[in-house]
């Protein structure tokens, strides 16, 4: 097949001119097929080092500009090391634990480093670091959490659009609510208070593209009072991949507490979603990769933000097994290999994307990036690995694993917060827990070597360290997989 | 205030006017993991930094200070934040007996931030906190079109700048929108030029257009503006107005560069928008579907229908799919197959899914 150029309809401009120059650079990191290099390689020992060398000896002075973001280094570090199948050793979590525990804010929360203000973007790094090198008990962080105050710290964010500011004279935006949505779930602080109106203010984020915008404008003044409705809610900015991912990822969390809304229900176009996500993904000369807006480049920590985000569609409906999806039948009735038809139901294409992440977005010296010819960092290494997991995997919402997990519910279980709707908790806590891995269900470029961890579609860590992170605190016991569990996890 | 960077000046250590003050170093631990490498003037005024903001002191040498760690790290949110503060502090509360529709007088101390933020948002271009500060200001200067102004600059550095053109477009909701009428803080001056300034908006995105018909930034623009930010017209016959220049406008630009999927992309938003269904431009999108004709005409210039240039790359798969889009029949399931098949072979998958769901829908009706 040949690799056809994007068009340019004989008028060039500069979208088209990056356009070409990125093509060409993409072109020359393809191996000819007949080439040995046609099998790509997870250079899986060059990105430990890599992950390492910024672990043990510490980040470069031009890391200053992330000073304000040190738990986030950290869980990219020590995320990358989960899906790379990596655990830390006692003493190094020891030294992770004391690190993470001196941002937690006084008045709840976790700041950006110590001494810094609360924010709810540090606040899920931290609380995802905490899931991967904490544990219960005295010192091991989990119950160090002081959650009452971090519940106080979500409430004094909350706008009356049901946004959330992500600090204190900060912005709005989604990345926020999905930070927040994240803790509060796994953290059993979600009440029907926190998240009223929430869903109305993601629906609006949504625009005509059918990606979702950073927020939108409230539907009343900036000083003043409510506008009778109908007034418009804008979007503020265009479809956007990162912040798609959060609004999609947060419209799945809020579904436990939709039914409580009032009416009308905000609804989103799933469809036009659907198109939208499909239309981000690089053609053949892009390798495949994933673009984050209409008409941008490729790049690879979108292999997570867009590619990670067709897991989340299957929950709703969208895409993945169907209808009936083969946990539906006992696996020992025989029926479940012939009646299903064998088509692979994925959206987007998974090896393409698989092999743009192998064959642009290793650094050769260790590291994942955006494109060639630029640096690793952090952030490119987890989410690119992260979406190369994505893309490996099939992970789904199983409605058998839900049911187990419900009824393996301990009503004694015990609540930090006040209960208005117990139901409500319940479900949260068993839609949380039903992803699950599709076995026979992984396609991996390059084979086996290649593997990585599955990552839990909401929470981008570990399936396990999720369930046994969310289960500490609503108190319920993780009920054993029915079916043999996915892959072992030895960063467990 | 200063404004030279940070390593030309002395460190706060060694500044008399600081000598009262004992910086707090940062907790680390006894053996930090994964620390960064901090130069000693980043590690010079944060320590002054977290004293000043244990002991809660808002001074004018705040300002300083915090100028100083925002030139070091613009995403240092906890500067930012309390710069604001501080700020807020040392600003004289409005004149007690002062309009409320009226314009208010610019303090010398807001004057000179706003000159600073005009110099740090195109330094620090890509950093949420330098647009985030720029809007808390908003409200206390309420000079919208002194922004306007200036955010065209900033795009011109950086035209696709996410940023910006958020920023943009909350001002004009939060100054010009709906809303902003029914805000008793907000000057009868403002009220009074919006009509002037969202007609202005729709040059504005022309002009970016004109630069890059491919800036998905301006048309998601164009869409806020027509659509978005007010509503849609209240009187039909305004209504219809819009689609058909809308119609006009996308066709005329899609004509020009028809593998434009933001143009493409902005037509189903218009056709959604007005609850038009897809097959009432499938003319149009058929000009475009197929690869060019040995009898293509180009003589006839037919305004609702404008044809692909010679130099135009036929079948343009937008508008493939478009039709597909518009049809839904068997006939949208072969152009399905052909971008499955040929046209757009990475989207394999989801065509297919489209020829499946069709066809459920479909087979309903036939029996
Ligand atoms: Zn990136």
């Amino acid at each position: 097949m040949s690799i056809k150029a994007t068009s340019t309809d004989g008028f060039p401009t500069s979208t088209s001119r990056s356009q070409a120059e990125t093509e060409s650079v993409l072109l020359e990191h393809l191996p000819d097929p007949a080439s040995s290099a046609a099998t790509p390689v997870l250079q899986k020992n060059a990105h430990m080092q890599f992950l390492i060398r910024n672990l043990v000896q510490g980040f470069p002075t031009r890391y200053i500009s992330q000073d304000a973001s040190q738990p986030w280094l950290l869980f990219w570090t020590l995320q990358a090391f989960s899906v790379l199948q990596v655990a830390l050793d006692p003493g190094n979590k020891q030294r992770c634990l004391e690190k993470i525990m001196a941002w937690q804010h006084p008045d709840g929360g976790f700041g950006g480093g110590p001494g810094q203000a609360a924010h709810l973007l540090p606040t899920y790094a931290a609380i995802c670091a905490l899931a991967i090198v904490g544990r219960p008990g005295p010192g091991g962080g989990w119950d160090e959490v002081d959650r009452k105050k971090m519940y106080a710290f979500f409430l004094s964010l909350k706008q009356k659009d049901g946004s959330f500011l992500v600090a204190h004279h900060s912005e709005v935006d989604v990345r926020g609510i999905y930070c927040l949505l994240t803790v509060a779930t796994m953290l059993d602080i979600l009440t029907p208070e926190l998240v009223d109106g929430t869903a109305a203010f993601i629906a609006s984020c949504q625009t005509y593209e059918g990606g979702f915008a950073s927020a939108s404008h409230p539907p009343f003044p900036v000083s003043g009072s409510v506008l009778p409705p109908p007034a418009p809610r804008p979007p503020l900015g265009e479809a956007h991949g990162g912040y798609t991912f959060c609004a999609l990822a947060s419209w799945v969390l809020l579904r436990p507490y939709m039914e409580q809304t009032a009416e009308p229900k905000p609804e989103i176009d799933l469809k036009n979603l659907m198109r939208w996500l499909v239309h981000m993904q690089g053609t053949e000369i892009e390798l495949g990769g994933f673009k984050g807006r209409t008409n941008k480049l490729v790049d690879g920590c979108y292999a997570w933000w867009c590619g990670g985000a067709f897991a989340l569609l299957e929950a709703l409906g969208l895409g993945g097994i169907q209808n009936a999806d083969s946990d539906e039948v006992p696996v020992d009735s025989g029926v479940a290999a012939g009646v299903w038809d064998d088509v692979d139901e994925s959206l987007f294409n998974r090896n393409a994307l698989q092999e743009y992440i192998l064959y642009a977005g290793q650094h050769p010296a260790g590291g994942l990036r955006d494109k060639p010819p630029k640096n690793a960092d952090a952030y490119h290494t987890l989410y690119c690995l992260s979406g190369l997991s994505s893309a490996q995997h099939h992970i789904y919402p199983s409605r058998v694993r839900k049911s187990q997990v419900l009824e393996a519910w301990e009503p004694s279980g015990w609540s930090l917060l006040y209960v208005p709707n117990e139901n409500a908790r319940k479900v949260a806590f068993a839609e949380l827990l039903s992803w699950t891995e599709e076995e026979g269900g992984s396609h991996i470029v390059g084979g086996k070597a290649n593997r990585l961890n599955a990552t839990h579609p909401l929470t981008n860590l570990t399936i396990t360290h999720t369930e046994a992170l969310t289960a500490h605190y609503y108190a319920q016991k993780v009920p054993e997989r029915i079916r043999t569990a996915p892959k072992a996890d030895p960063a467990a | 205030m200063p404004s030279k960077a940070a390593a030309d000046t002395p460190l706060f250590a060694e500044r008399e006017e600081w000598a009262d003050v004992q910086p707090l170093e940062q907790y680390e631990g006894v053996n930090p993991i994964a620390p960064i490498f901090y130069s000693p003037e980043y590690k010079d005024a944060t320590g002054y930094f977290r004293a000043i903001v244990q002991a809660g002191e808002k001074s004018a040498r705040v300002l300083e200070l915090t100028e100083n760690i925002i030139r070091q790290n613009p995403a240092h949110y906890s500067a930012w934040c309390y710069r604001y503060e501080t700020l807020l502090a040392l600003l004289p509360p409005p004149a007690e007996d002062a309009d409320a529709g009226a314009q208010p007088d610019i303090p010398p101390l807001l004057a000179a931030e706003l000159a600073l933020m005009d110099e740090l948002a195109v330094t620090f271009l890509k950093t949420y906190q330098v647009w985030h500060h720029r809007r808390l200001l908003v409200p206390l200067a309420r000079q919208p079109r002194r922004e306007l102004a200036f955010i065209q600059r900033g795009l011109a550095v950086d035209a696709k700048n996410y940023h910006t053109w958020s920023y943009r477009q909350w001002l004009l909701a939060a100054c010009y929108g709906r809303g902003a009428a029914a805000d008793p803080a907000m000057p009868d001056a403002v009220l009074d030029e919006a009509a002037g300034v969202w007609a202005g908006e729709l040059d504005f995105v022309d002009a970016a257009l004109a630069q890059d018909v491919r800036n998905n930034s301006a048309w998601h623009h164009r869409f806020f503006v027509v659509y978005g930010a007010r509503g849609q017209a209240d009187s039909e016959a305004e209504r219809a107005r819009i689609f058909r220049r809308e119609l006009i406008y996308t066709k005329q630009n899609i004509a020009i560069a028809p593998s434009n999927p933001s143009a493409w992309n902005y037509l189903r938003g218009v056709l959604r928008e007005t609850n038009t269904p897809f097959a009432a431009v499938q003319d149009f999108a058929r000009l475009y579907a197929y690869p060019h004709s040995a009898d293509e005409t180009r003589d006839v210039v037919d305004l609702d229908n404008p044809a692909p240039g010679a130099d135009a790359e036929l079948p343009c798969v937008q508008a493939m799919e478009f039709l597909a889009d518009a049809w839904e029949t068997e006939a949208g399931a072969e152009m399905w197959k052909s971008l499955a098949n040929e046209h757009d072979t990475i989207r394999r998958q989801y065509w297919e899914h489209r020829i499946r769901d069709a066809h459920q829908t479909i087979k309903p009706a036939v029996e």
